[in-house]
């Protein structure tokens, strides 16, 4: 069915009518323009937001202590609580499994000296898990140990800011550096790309930085790693453990600022069902601008048909088939969409090339499309294709030579 | 053994009627004759009569109601579409009045259209095209496209594409209908020639000076051949 001579015949009946071609082709073209760049901002979108979550494990749970609202059992409202270890000793007594833990405290501006350099960073005292849950990556060294937690060794990991400003181009690891005033060993740095205000930190074993930084047993965050649990788990685990928290700490079961649990996997979730949301709007609405696509060709192939009556009586006295007749149109509707289809696709995806990289912002990163959807998107071209040129088709097939050729 | 010639169409008691609304108007009521291999005959008749009803059921492009149709030895009752089509192609070809050239096909591929639903390579396909083209005396015109030609040398395209699938039988519907008197009688000259090739002429028109160049002419009145 398609061999030379049939190519020859539709570009011969494409091109007879340039102008009319040429508008149909171009309301695909738009069609797939739109359908491709809208996915290409779709993405965008989606990268942007998830490279935001890419910052910490989405598989994790929060737990923040901070001021009551509510008056309780005697006790007035704004009262901080505090988190001890002897509370996390507890909670870790209450949960069957920990699938990976670390405790924080929180230290701002310290003073950090590395020879005739020195500058002011936060720190933070961590258990090991926290590389994981707060998806640090290592660039050079180890992390923080649970030898160096239970010894309360005094060794430091630092960002790459705090690197950059302290060590001009020096290899830090193995040199020694004055974290306020006390001499700690750098065993490692690393780099978190998403978040740049982590990069200006120091991260110290959490029993080392509680003890000389902290000098009492108050912790100030809690993160809990869920691991492969399914979502619905961790959210009856987050509901139990706040719970038990209010109660242990003499919260009000109402009060939402004495103690907090934020859970990763359902915000995650969350905005996967937003996007599901926003994939399925944009597809949609992309279809929807492919259908009037189709409707335009269907409708000009119909006029055309019409225009051709009598040159397709001909061609039927002349022994042509009502598959060949019907194959003339099909074929040449499909012909137009897959080629007016792919100019869109080229130039829709050739847009997005340009553009990608000029564009960096925070909820907004790499608008691409992938190869699987440009070829779905070819495939509903050629389906819509074959559907829009068999009604005009079925009419040419209709055609009585009789009439087409009776002169007016 | 056959002392006298084969007939190649054989029309028996053909009816066709035509339903117009409400109306049914029988066009053609009961009409017999015989056409014989190599005869080059008109069918004439005032507009109304049933000629072009006649031509189309001829030219297997229409149905017929009732009667027989046999054409070269077969039976054209009942076809379907994609068997007329078939006998078409093998058996017939077509002149008209208009010409019908596909008008975006240079001359050559208007030649060579049916020879492409016989579904004949490219190559050979134009060979055989050119041929007939010299044959009506166009070769030089092979690349013109229709409307670069005068009406008498589209009508000479239309016979060489009528003739390129060597038909038995040539159906032509006023072929010098849209011509003046000279080209007309060159038309009707190259018409004669090729029926003395051995192929069946049949020629509707509704001109005397046409019909008396052809072997016999039928006359049609009211669907009916007029034998008076």
């Amino acid at each position: 069915m398609f061999n030379r001579d049939t190519w020859l015949e539709i570009a011969n009946t494409v091109l007879s009518n340039p102008m009319r071609t040429f508008l149909t082709g171009l309301s695909i073209a738009l069609g797939v323009f739109i359908l491709v760049v809208m996915q290409g901002l779709g993405f965008g979108l989606q990268n942007g937001v998830q490279n935001q979550f890419s910052d910490d494990a989405v598989n994790s749970i929060w737990v923040d202590a901070g001021r009551t609202q509510l008056a309780y059992r005697g006790n007035m409202p704004n009262r901080q609580v505090k988190m001890r270890n002897s509370d996390m000793d507890a909670m870790f007594q209450q949960m069957d499994t920990v699938h990976a833990y670390s405790r924080r405290v929180r230290i701002w501006g310290v003073v950090m000296e590395h020879e005739d350099q020195q500058s002011n960073f936060p720190l933070r005292g961590v258990d090991p898990d926290h590389l994981m849950l707060e998806n640090t990556t290592l660039t050079d060294g180890r992390y923080i140990s649970s030898r160096d937690v239970d010894e309360e060794t005094k060794v430091a990991v630092l960002g790459a800011t705090v690197v950059e400003d302290l060590y001009e181009g020096v290899n830090p690891i193995g040199t020694y550096l004055l974290i306020g005033g006390v001499q700690f060993r750098v065993v490692g740095t690393f780099d978190d790309p998403a978040s740049r205000w982590e990069n200006k930190m120091a991260y110290l074993p959490f029993t080392t930085a509680q003890s000389i930084f902290r000098s009492s047993d108050k912790v100030d965050q809690m993160i809990l790693g869920t691991g492969d649990m399914p979502v619905a788990s961790t959210i009856l685990l987050s509901d139990a453990l706040l719970s038990w928290f209010k109660d242990r700490k003499v919260v009000h079961p109402d009060d939402e600022r004495g103690v907090r649990i934020e859970n990763n996997n359902e915000e995650y979730e969350r905005y996967q069902n937003i996007f599901l949301g926003i994939e399925l709007f944009i597809w949609g609405l992309g279809l929807l601008t492919l259908l009037a696509g189709a409707v335009g060709v269907a409708n000009i192939l119909a006029i055309a048909v019409k225009e051709r009556t009598k040159e397709i009586g001909v061609r039927k006295a002349l022994g042509a088939s009502s598959i060949s007749v019907l194959g003339l149109v099909v074929q040449e509707s499909l012909a137009l969409m897959i080629v007016s289809g792919s100019a869109g696709l080229i130039t829709g995806v050739g847009l997005l090339e340009v553009v990608s990289p000029m564009i960096d912002h925070d909820y907004f990163k790499n608008p691409q499309v992938d190869f699987r959807i440009a070829l779905v998107a070819l495939g509903i071209l050629a389906v819509v294709g074959v559907v829009s040129g068999l009604g005009p088709a079925l009419r040419a097939v209709r055609i009585k030579p009789v009439e087409a050729l009776r002169d007016e | 053994m056959d002392w006298y010639l084969r007939e190649v169409i054989i029309l028996n008691n053909i009816g066709k009627s035509y339903v117009t609304g409400s109306q049914k108007l029988q066009v053609l009521k009961g009409l017999t004759c015989n056409i014989k291999e190599g005869e080059m005959v008109a069918i004439m008749g005032s507009s109304g009569s049933g000629k072009s009803t006649l031509l189309n059921i001829l030219g297997l492009l229409d149905s017929f109601d009732s009667g027989e149709y046999i054409l070269s030895g077969e039976s054209m009752a009942g076809l379907n579409e994609r068997a007329a089509a078939k006998f078409r192609s093998k058996l017939l070809g077509f002149v008209f009045q208009s010409f019908n050239l596909i008008g975006f096909k240079t001359a050559l591929e208007n030649v060579a259209l049916p020879l492409y639903y016989q579904s004949i390579p490219r190559k050979k396909r134009n060979i055989i095209a050119l041929d007939y083209l010299k044959k009506v005396g166009l070769e030089d015109w092979a690349s013109h496209l229709p409307n670069q030609m005068s009406g008498g040398q589209k009508q000479r395209v239309a016979i060489a594409r009528a003739l390129v699938a060597k038909p038995k039988v040539i159906l032509a519907d006023e072929p010098t209908g849209a011509l003046d008197s000279v080209t007309s009688s060159d038309v009707m000259k190259l018409l004669r020639e090729i029926n003395a090739d051995g192929i069946t002429m049949i020629i509707v028109t509704h001109e005397h000076d046409i019909a008396a160049l052809c072997d016999r002419t039928i006359h049609l009145v009211d669907g009916l051949i007029d034998l008076s």
